[in-house]
């Protein structure tokens, strides 16, 4: 069992979400940020899509009353009994240890995953918190949580290369959109606005959408409303301010405003760990051009998820001035 | 009338029939939608329909985006089928602190409260599609006479079950959230209860009857319905 002592944020169960239910109304929800959040399950020797906490900039401090293995994901100080340990690695704790986990550097959300998961009442398919609508709540300080069941031995010790891990420290991001389905709301003029411009990240945003500021987005004679329809996360809407909205994990499920473009699947985490204040462009592909990356991305992933298994083994490999690492083995993927 | 078939994204195909608010077309557009649902893709993740369109939510590991379309293109022909649905009786308290503007909603319509009552309870509504928040019902065919603006400043806290007008349309918080409706009842049911399935009392393709009932009719469903006192 796992107590937390101290909850200086929201910190909330998720895993990869919600699925059947949109008819319904209910959101997707899961994580916000899937990258992260797979491979620290991963480090954990987690399937991806298992039950972890999610925290938003600050993280918690927790005891451990029985031992377990776990692993954190961000750009964060963590301390075991108040010794330093590295995130992006995962560690044995015994019966009684504390783990603090600081304040995030860079990005908005981290992860911490424990072998075998969270056990956790699974609402409608899924352990992800959606308190709104009393699909689980934040959590707070006196909580307990159960680790899910898992023979820990091999879990522990196992460590992601820094230049594995996902940078987020950028106050300047690329986010990649296909454009649509409702650009007949848009003047040709406003689409060119909003691939061109630079649009700031503002702090109205939450797990629900990211409301950015930037040059307004101009309608065309159709207006920004449009008889209310079906939209997913990464839908970037545009009320009749001509400032985007981008829906996010906790999305409603149906929108009035036009939409102008959907962040890909493969860059949605990217935008999720955008602090206020952080400039984003955005730049259209096609849809074969999205589904080419988010391939690629599986495929690093997969890779990921081998070379932490011990399947696969990581390359320092140097051409020209540039170092990147290259994985030798069998990738199951 | 064939739709317009759209990508939203990398992972959804939104098909179209134009912004029509229409029975026939929403019919349609259910039908479409089960039909999707019945054909087993193994590539299919969800289908959302909603007024006139629907969204095709698909795994782009399993299938690309022309593949979707192919798949479903012959499924897209069939016929809108208007039955199916059940009528749902839902009472409701009118008035009082349960409704707190049915005044405003009489008076801005030139009518007495219970005039509105009558005017509100007397149609059957379509339930059109669930949006917003689980289990919102989108219902259409609300009497014009009693169409009223939204409030100039949503409340903070609207409670689950209260029964609103908002324009041409009227609807039922089925959870306690912020909300610019103005409140004219609220009825002691549970529109979204999340360890049931379905969660939802209300389900696309529905028919809902309002049905007025007194304040004590309403204690009594309430603790029967949620298992305590009304707050």
């Amino acid at each position: 069992m796992i107590e937390l002592l101290r909850v200086p944020s929201l910190l909330t169960v998720q895993d990869s979400g919600r699925e059947g239910y949109r008819k319904l109304g209910v959101p997707v929800s899961g994580y916000m940020d899937d990258y992260s959040a797979r491979i620290a399950n991963y480090l954990v020797g987690n399937p991806g899509n298992s039950p972890l906490l999610e925290f938003l900039l600050a993280g918690p401090t927790l005891r451990f009353n029985a031992s377990s293995v776990f692993a954190t994901a961000g750009d964060v100080d963590v301390r075991l009994n108040e010794v330093p340990i590295e995130p992006w690695e995962s560690h044995w704790a015994k019966r009684g240890d504390v783990l603090e986990v600081g304040t995030l550097r860079s990005g908005l959300y981290g992860y911490i995953a424990f072998a075998g998961g969270i056990k956790r009442e699974r609402l409608l398919g899924s352990c992800s918190a959606y308190p709104r609508a009393n699909l689980g709540r934040p959590l707070k300080a006196g909580d307990t949580l159960s680790p899910g069941y898992a023979v820990l031995t091999g879990r522990e010790g196992r460590h992601l290369p820094g230049e594995l891990r996902p940078d987020y420290s950028d106050n300047r991001r690329e986010i990649k959109v296909v454009l649509g389905p409702n650009l007949e709301h848009f003047t040709g003029e406003g689409v060119e606005t909003f691939l061109s411009e630079t649009y700031t990240v503002t702090p109205e945003s939450d797990r629900m959408g990211y409301r950015l500021d930037g040059p307004a987005i101009g309608h065309s004679s159709l207006g920004a409303d449009i008889v209310t329809e079906p939209l997913v996360p990464g839908a970037v809407q545009v009320p009749a301010d001509g400032r985007p909205i981008v829906m996010m994990r906790d999305a409603q499920t149906t929108g009035g405003y036009a939409k102008v473009a959907t962040v890909i699947s493969a860059d949605l985490h990217l935008l999720a760990q955008s602090r206020p204040g952080t400039g984003v462009r955005f730049r259209a592909v096609t849809v074969e051009e999205a589904l080419e990356i988010l391939r690629g991305r599986e495929k690093t992933l997969g890779a990921i998820e081998a070379f932490l298994e011990g399947e696969m083994r990581a390359y320092k490999v140097k051409a020209g001035e540039k170092e990147f690492t290259a994985f030798a083995g069998k990738v199951k993927y | 009338m064939r739709p317009e078939i759209k990508p939203a994204g990398d992972s959804a195909l939104l098909i179209s029939f134009g912004e029509a608010i229409d029975g026939e077309v929403n019919a349609r557009v259910h039908s479409i939608a089960r039909a999707i649902e019945k054909a087993g893709f193994e590539w299919l993740v969800e289908v959302v329909p909603a007024y006139s369109s629907l969204l095709v939510i698909y795994d782009p590991l399993k299938v690309t985006c022309a593949g979707v379309e192919a798949s479903i293109g012959p499924l897209l022909d069939t016929k809108g089928e208007t039955s199916g649905g059940r009528l749902v009786e839902i009472p409701v308290v009118y008035g009082s602190s349960y409704g707190p503007d049915i005044g405003f909603v009489a008076g801005h319509s030139g009518l007495t409260v219970d005039d509105v009552i009558e005017i509100h309870s007397r149609p059957v509504y379509l339930v059109y599609f669930l949006g917003f928040l689980p289990g919102f019902a989108y219902l259409g065919g609300m009497d014009k006479r009693i169409a009223t603006p939204r409030l100039e400043k949503p409340r903070l806290k609207v409670p689950a079950g209260s029964v609103g007008i908002a324009g041409k349309q009227t609807g039922v918080y089925p959870l306690e959230s912020p909300g610019g409706w103005r409140l004219i009842g609220r009825t002691p049911l549970r529109l979204f209860n999340p360890t049931k399935e379905p969660p939802t009392l209300l389900r696309p393709g529905d028919r809902v009857k309002f049905v007025p009932i007194d304040e004590g009719e309403f204690r009594e469903l309430y603790a029967e319905e949620w298992g305590e006192g009304v707050d």
